[in-house]
């Protein structure tokens, strides 16, 4: 499964608060939409790291890296090179 | 993960747990009476490098691994019964651990050495009166205005707030925003115009450890007091926390070491109705838990701690050990003082202060009812 679709299942499944199946496209903004939250996104950290062998710190950590499908995609790629 | 101590985690465990038994044996309670804080020991605790542990070398520090400085914490916690002294030298290791892991290299070289040197003391500013657990919700704002932010709210039950030199403050630079984005750190120094701490706040325990208020009235902070990145204040928060709560729960595990000590002790001693009061199953059922507890919450904080050595993300892992062994310590000091009957009640028997401070110990660092929220929410519920 390519990498951004293995990203937006996990947010569908673990983060999108009633579970709906109502799609994300890749710009939806999901820390201002309320998707990811402050608890949301240690998950997400947390299954970034696992499934795509990368470590994520320090500078790293900013907002703007995971505000949109597309951004979490495109930093994990840049992550992984 | 095999968690047997190294020779270096023996040496600093058997040096603290020496130095704490010579140098911290002072009368707490003529501490807790004067209101003051132990500087004394709190020097002292300086100088046997206990402050400096984590930190690299080239900021004063000892460069020794996290797990062995859990270890050696766990020896404070277990040798030095001034459990409000302890917690305001982990406070300060934590505050360094903010500074070394988001600070940029001016400010690592500008403050970690004086931490490491206990010359400065640190403190970090979250709670307000309007928000504890529900942390993010605070309401103290930072307006950048050209280089500089100016903050304005105020912050409560702050440890080591009415002693700080330099305080990292989180507040809001972005209200717009969702708490993720929209809260920064920014490093505050004591004596800056706008800048003023309340007197210490009387507390039912950890009585030599200070707690007050602070409050911002248009403090201007300029922006390379900025820690992280702007918008970062959130995910500081929430990095700081796993190590926090490896860091605290290795203190409360070793002070369950020292009431499981004195209840095995006092309960073969004390004797009842012809036989020592340890041959009771009501009695013994009751330090066989604490023992069960001790050796859970070991392997809990050491899987804790040796991951967040390695850099290794943790947080579900930190909030079970936060919470099970915080709980576990509340448990062992209400049996203890149980066991030891009317002498427990006393203040002479010390253990009646042990009870007191544990209580705090399921509050600060995430109430016990948040490490739930939070467990459960990374069960998918």
């Amino acid at each position: 499964m390519p990498t951004r679709e293995k990203i937006r299942q996990f947010i569908m499944n673990e983060l999108v608060a009633d579970g709906s199946g109502s799609e994300l496209s890749d710009t939806v903004l999901l820390i201002d939409s309320g998707v990811i939250d402050s608890l949301g996104i240690m998950s997400l950290l947390g299954f970034l790291e696992e499934n795509f062998s990368i470590q994520i710190s320090g500078e790293d950590l900013v907002p703007d890296n995971f505000a949109t499908i597309s951004t979490i995609s495109d930093f994990v790629a840049q992550k992984s090179l | 993960m095999d968690f047997e101590l190294t020779d270096e985690q023996k040496v600093w465990k058997e040096t603290i747990i020496k130095f704490s038994r010579q140098e911290l044996a002072y009368d707490i309670a003529a501490v807790e009476k004067s209101g003051e804080f132990p500087w004394d020991a709190w020097r002292k605790c300086a100088e046997m490098q206990i402050l400096a542990m984590p930190f690299a070398e080239e900021y004063g520090g000892c460069g020794v691994d996290f797990l062995t400085t859990v270890h050696s914490l766990n020896s404070l916690g277990y040798a030095c019964k001034d459990a409000g002294l302890v917690h305001a030298l982990t406070t300060q290791i934590l505050c360094g651990l903010q500074i070394a892991l988001f600070g940029n290299e001016a400010l690592k070289l500008r403050y970690l050495p004086s931490l490491c040197r206990g010359e400065k003391v640190f403190a970090q500013a979250i709670t307000e009166p309007g928000s504890g657990s529900d942390a993010l919700s605070m309401r103290t704002k930072a307006e950048k205005q050209g280089e500089a932010f100016i903050l304005n709210g105020s912050k409560t039950f702050i440890t080591n707030g009415p002693m700080a030199d330099v305080v990292i403050v989180f507040a809001v630079t972005a209200p717009e925003k969702k708490t993720l984005g929209g809260i920064s750190c920014l490093v505050v120094e004591d004596g800056m115009e706008g800048f003023s701490k309340g007197k210490p706040l009387e507390k039912m325990g950890l009585t030599t450890l200070q707690n007050g208020e602070l409050f911002f009235d248009n403090c201007e902070v300029s922006c390379d007091r900025l820690l992280g990145k702007e918008g970062q204040g959130a995910i500081i928060f929430n990095e700081s926390m796993e190590w926090e709560r490896s860091l605290l729960p290795a203190v409360h595990l070793g002070t369950m070491e020292r009431i499981l000590e004195i209840s095995v002790k006092y309960a073969k001693e004390r004797s009842a109705f012809g036989k020592a009061i340890g041959n009771y199953q009501a009695v013994a059922n009751k330090i066989s838990r604490m023992k069960m507890n001790i050796e859970l919450g070991k392997g809990i904080l050491y899987r804790c701690a040796s991951l967040k050595g390695r850099n290794k993300r943790a947080p579900l892992d930190a909030s079970i050990c936060k919470l099970f062994i915080s709980e576990s310590l509340k448990q062992a000091c209400l049996d203890a003082v149980q066991i030891h009957g009317g002498y427990g009640f006393m203040c002479e028997y010390e253990i009646e202060r042990d009870l007191r401070d544990s209580i705090a110990s399921t509050i600060y660092s995430g109430t016990s009812e948040l490490q739930h929220n939070i467990i459960a929410r990374f069960m998918g519920l």
